[in-house]
C-alpha cells in the first residue's frame, strides 16, 4: 500500500513534471518555429513582391499587372472612437477610387494608450499579423529593433517611398540602427522652444517689463516673481513641475547622450566638445539648482510641485498662478530669445490669454528624429504594401486628413479653411477626435484647427530651418546602452530619488548635490560615462568628425 | 481586570487608529469628488470641500453611458465567474477531500503546482489568444479567474475537517448518489467556506483590470475597474508623451478632471463595500472553522 501510494506520487510528480516541460518546450519551439516561417515568409513575400513590382514597373508601358488585393493593419495609441468604423470605410472608398492599382485596404486598429506598450509586446512576441505601428524611442523603439520586431526598411523606402524620400532626406537617418533603418519619422518640428509661460492679467495689471529676459537667463525672472509675489499673496509666482532644471537645462547645456551622461555645450570644456560628462556636475547645473533652492526658499515656488499629476494649467485657470517656469512653448514665427508672444493654443484651451517668453530653442538632436516614427512589423505578410501606404500620408492631404480628423460634414467642417467641430457638436460626442497629427506622415500637409496660427505649419518649416542650422555634433549618434544596462538602471533610480526635490527647489543643492553625486558614482556613473566616450570617440573616427 | 481594561483600551485605541488609517484616504476621495471645479487648484486637497459641488457626478449621469455598460460587464462577469467558479472550486475540493477517491495525491500535485508555478504573461497569453480564441469576449474575463489553487486548498481543508466521513458513509448506505451527496448534504453544511471563498472571488473578479487590459480591445467589453484604470492612465500617458517626446498635446483629450476619477473610484468600491456586510457573518465562521480542527 505504502509503495503504491509512494510510486504514484512519485510518478504523478514526474508526469506533471515532464507535462510542464514539454508544454514549455513546445511552446517554445513552436512560437520559435513559428516566428522562423514568419520571417522566412516575410522574404519570400518581400521578394515575391518586390518581384511582382519590379515587373509590374518593368511592365508598365505594357500592361500593369494587377497586385493581389491586401489589408494593411495600421496599430496606433489612441482613445476608443466611436465612429472608427466610419472613418476607416471612408478611408477605404477613397483609396480604391484614387489608387485603384494599389489594390489595398486599411483596417485601422488604435489601442489604448495605457495599453499601448503591453499590447503591442504582446502582439509582437505572439507573432500576431499587423503591418504599419506607430513607435518612438521612448515608447520601446530600441528593445523592438533589438528583439527583431521590426523590419529593415532601406530597401522598401528606395522602392515605395519616393515621397517619404523627399520630405524627409536626410531625417530618416535619426532611426538608423545596426546599420538598417527601422523607423520612419513623421515629419514634423525638429525641436522646441522652452521658457516661460505668464499670465497675461497679471502681467498688464503690474505692467511687468519682460525685456529683462533677453538676456535668455531664467535668474533675470527673479526680480518679477518677487514683485508678484510681494503685490498677489493668493497667487503662487512660479508653478511646477518643470522648473528650469527640467527642459531648459537639459536643452540649453547639454547635448544629452544617457541618463545625465552628455556633452556640455555650455562651460566645462568648450574647446574639446566631444568630451563626455556627467550633467550634475556642470557648474551650469549647480549654478540652476541654487537658483531654484533660493526661489523656493523665498515662497516662489508652489510646495506640491513634486506631487506627481499636478496640472499647471488649472492652477492658471483658478488664477493662483503667474508663471510657468520651463515648460515647452508653441512656435510662432519668428521665434527670437526673450521675445513675447502669445500662446494661441494654450489661450484657446484655457479661456484665458497666456504670454510665452522663448528662453533657450532646441539644436537639431538625433534623439528627436526617432521620437515618433512608424514601423513596420515583421508580421507583416506584405511590407512593400505597407510601405505603399505610409508613403501615400507623406504626399495625399485628403488621406491624411481621413486619418487626423474624420469625415468632412460628420466629423468637422472647414472655417476660413481650418478645422472646426460640426455645429452643435463638441469634441467629446462628434464621434471621432483623433487629431494626432505628429502619429502619422507629414504633418505640415495638415490643416489647422480653429483657434490655431493658420500659419502653424509654415511656422514649422521656418522654427525647422532655425533648428536644423544649429545641429547638434552628435547628431545621427546613438548610444549604445546594452554594455552598461545594469549600471544605467541603478543610476536612474539614484536619479528618481534626487531630480524632484532639485527640481522643484526643495533640496539644497550645496549640501545634497555632492551627496547625489557619491551615489551616482557608487551606482557606476563613471562606467557609463567611459562607455559613452568610446562609443562617440568610435563613432567619430567612423564618420570624420 | 483592571490590567485587562488597560488592554482593552489599548488594543481599541489600536484599532481605531487602524481603521481612521483605512478609512481616511476614503474619505479624501469622497470629498474630492464632491468638491467645485476650482476648489482643487485653489486649495488643493482638504478633509471638508471648501466648495460644494456635485459636478462630477451630475457629469457621470450626462455622460453615463459607457460607465453603465462597463458597469454590466462587471457585474455579469463576476456574477457568472462567482457561480461557476465556486461550482468548480468546491467540486474538485470535495474530490480531493475524499480519502477513496482514486488519483487524490496525483490532481493535489496538479493543483499544487500551479499554485507555486505561472507559466508567465507570454504563455498565458498564447494559451488564450491562439488555442483558444477568446479574446475580446467575455469568457475570456471569466475563465482565468476561474479556479485558484489557494482557494481549493482552503475549501479542501474545510470539506476534510468539517464533514465527518461516516456522513458521507450513511448517506451512501440510505441510497444517495454522489452527485445527491454533494449537492443535499454536502454543499448545505459548507456555507460558510463557500461564502468566504466566495468573497475571494468576487473581489477578484471585480477589481480585475489586467485580464482586460491584455485581451479586450472593443470597448463596450471594457469592464468597470479598467473602463477607470483607463481613463486614468490615458491621461497619464499624454502628460507623459507630452514631457518625453515634447510633442504638443493640447489639442488632444483633455484630462478628466480629478473630481470626476474620483467620484468613478466612489462608484466602483461602493458594490463591493455593499457585499461584505451580508457575507462577513459567514466569513467569520468560514475563518474558524478551517482554523479549528474538529
Amino acid at each position: 500500500m505504502r509503495m503504491r501510494r509512494g510510486s504514484i506520487v512519485l510518478s504523478s510528480l514526474l508526469l506533471s513534471m515532464s507535462l510542464i516541460a514539454a508544454g514549455c518546450g513546445s511552446n517554445n519551439s513552436t512560437n520559435n518555429e513559428a516566428a522562423n516561417n514568419k520571417a522566412s515568409n516575410n522574404k519570400t513575400n518581400t521578394s515575391n513582391n518586390a518581384g511582382t513590382a519590379n515587373t509590374a514597373t518593368n511592365t508598365a508601358a505594357d500592361e500593369k499587372k494587377a497586385l493581389d488585393p491586401y489589408e494593411v493593419v495600421m496599430v496606433y495609441p489612441d482613445p476608443n472612437q466611436s465612429d472608427l468604423g466610419t472613418v476607416q470605410a471612408a478611408m477605404n472608398d477613397y483609396l480604391k477610387k484614387t489608387y485603384p492599382d494599389m489594390n489595398m485596404t486599411v483596417k485601422l486598429s488604435p489601442i489604448d494608450w495605457s495599453a499601448y506598450s503591453d499590447k503591442l509586446n504582446l502582439m509582437m512576441s505572439s507573432g500576431e499579423k499587423f503591418d504599419l505601428l506607430w513607435t518612438a524611442n521612448w515608447m520601446n523603439f530600441e528593445t523592438q529593433v533589438n528583439k527583431g520586431a521590426l523590419l529593415p526598411l532601406d530597401d522598401l523606402l528606395n522602392e515605395y517611398g519616393p515621397d517619404i524620400k523627399s520630405v524627409e532626406g536626410d531625417l530618416l537617418e535619426g532611426a538608423r540602427r545596426k546599420g538598417s533603418i527601422y523607423g520612419v519619422h513623421v515629419h514634423q518640428e525638429l525641436g522646441n522652444p522652452q521658457g516661460v509661460a505668464l499670465s497675461k492679467e497679471l502681467v498688464d495689471k503690474y505692467h511687468i517689463d519682460l525685456s529683462p529676459l533677453k538676456s535668455g537667463e531664467f535668474k533675470d525672472l527673479g526680480p518679477i516673481l518677487k514683485q508678484i509675489k510681494d503685490a498677489e499673496p493668493g497667487v503662487t509666482p512660479a508653478v511646477g513641475p518643470s522648473f528650469p532644471l527640467g527642459a531648459y537645462f537639459g536643452s540649453g547645456s547639454m547635448e544629452n547622450i544617457t541618463g545625465p551622461i552628455g556633452l556640455d555645450q555650455r562651460d566645462t570644456n568648450p574647446d574639446d566638445q566631444y568630451k563626455v560628462v556627467d550633467a550634475y556636475e556642470t557648474p551650469r547645473y549647480m549654478e540652476l539648482a541654487q537658483l531654484t533652492h533660493e526661489w523656493y526658499k523665498a515662497g516662489y515656488i508652489n510646495k506640491d510641485a513634486t506631487t506627481p499629476g499636478i496640472d499647471i494649467w488649472k492652477k492658471f485657470q483658478a488664477k493662483t498662478a503667474f508663471a510657468a517656469i520651463g515648460t515647452d512653448l508653441e512656435i510662432v514665427k519668428d521665434m527670437k530669445i526673450g521675445e513675447p508672444s502669445l500662446m494661441a493654443n494654450k489661450s484657446t484651451q484655457l479661456g484665458m490669454d497666456i504670454i510665452q517668453v522663448p528662453l533657450n530653442i532646441d539644436r537639431l538632436h538625433t534623439s528627436k528624429l526617432s521620437a515618433t516614427l512608424q514601423a513596420i512589423s515583421q508580421t507583416s505578410k506584405d511590407p512593400a504594401r505597407a510601405m505603399m501606404l505610409l508613403n501615400l500620408f507623406y504626399k495625399d492631404k485628403n488621406l491624411l486628413t481621413l486619418f487626423n480628423y474624420g469625415v468632412e460634414g460628420k466629423h468637422y467642417v472647414l472655417n476660413n479653411g481650418q478645422i472646426d467641430v460640426p455645429a452643435g457638436k463638441t469634441k467629446d460626442n462628434v464621434g471621432f477626435f483623433h487629431d494626432n497629427q505628429w502619429q502619422l506622415g507629414n504633418q505640415m500637409l495638415n490643416y489647422t484647427r480653429v483657434g490655431e496660427d493658420p500659419n502653424k505649419y509654415l511656422n514649422y518649416e521656418q522654427f525647422n530651418e532655425q533648428v536644423k542650422s544649429q545641429s547638434s555634433p552628435l547628431i545621427g549618434f546613438v548610444f549604445d546602452s546594452e554594455p552598461v544596462k545594469n549600471e544605467m538602471i541603478a543610476v536612474s533610480k539614484v536619479q528618481s530619488t534626487f531630480d524632484p526635490g532639485f527640481q522643484s527647489g526643495q533640496l539644497d543643492p550645496e549640501k545634497e548635490l555632492p551627496k547625489m553625486i557619491d551615489k551616482l558614482k557608487s551606482a557606476g556613473l563613471d562606467k557609463i560615462i567611459a562607455e559613452a566616450q568610446k562609443q562617440v570617440d568610435a563613432w567619430r573616427a567612423a564618420n570624420g568628425k | 481586570m483592571r490590567g485587562n481594561n488597560w488592554t482593552n483600551v489599548l488594543i481599541n485605541i489600536g484599532l481605531i487608529l487602524l481603521s481612521l488609517v483605512c478609512i481616511i484616504p476614503f474619505w479624501l476621495v469622497l470629498m474630492v469628488s464632491i468638491s467645485g471645479q476650482n476648489a482643487l487648484a485653489k486649495y488643493g486637497y482638504s478633509f471638508w470641500p471648501k466648495e460644494f459641488d456635485l459636478v462630477a457626478y451630475k457629469f457621470l449621469i450626462h455622460d453615463a453611458e459607457p460607465i453603465i455598460r462597463s458597469f454590466g460587464v462587471s457585474i455579469a462577469v463576476t456574477v457568472i465567474g462567482t457561480v461557476a467558479s465556486l461550482a468548480i472550486t468546491s467540486a474538485l475540493a470535495f474530490s480531493l477531500s475524499r480519502q477513496d477517491f482514486p488519483y487524490r495525491g496525483a490532481l493535489s500535485l496538479f493543483v499544487l503546482v500551479t499554485m507555486l508555478f505561472g507559466g508567465g504573461l507570454l504563455p498565458w497569453y498564447l494559451v488564450y489568444t491562439k488555442l483558444l480564441h477568446l479574446q475580446d469576449t467575455m469568457m475570456v474575463l471569466i475563465i482565468p479567474g476561474l479556479i485558484g489553487g489557494f482557494n481549493v486548498f482552503i475549501m479542501r481543508t474545510f470539506f476534510t475537517t468539517s464533514i465527518p466521513p461516516s456522513l458521507i458513509d450513511s448517506a451512501q448506505i440510505d441510497g444517495a448518489s454522489e452527485y445527491r451527496t454533494y449537492f443535499n448534504i454536502i454543499l448545505p453544511l459548507s456555507l460558510p467556506v463557500l461564502a468566504t471563498i466566495g468573497l475571494f472571488v468576487i473581489v477578484n473578479y471585480w477589481n480585475d483590470w489586467f485580464t482586460s487590459l491584455v485581451f479586450i480591445k472593443t470597448d463596450t467589453l471594457y469592464n468597470l475597474q479598467y473602463f477607470l484604470y483607463n481613463t486614468l492612465m490615458n491621461a497619464q500617458y499624454l502628460q507623459s508623451v507630452a514631457d518625453k517626446a515634447h510633442i504638443d498635446v493640447s489639442t488632444m483629450q483633455t484630462q478628466p478632471l480629478e473630481e470626476l476619477r474620483m467620484a468613478m473610484a466612489i462608484i466602483a468600491v461602493v458594490p463591493v463595500a455593499l457585499v461584505f456586510p451580508f457575507l462577513q457573518k459567514y466569513f467569520v465562521k468560514g475563518l474558524t472553522i478551517g482554523a479549528v480542527k474538529g
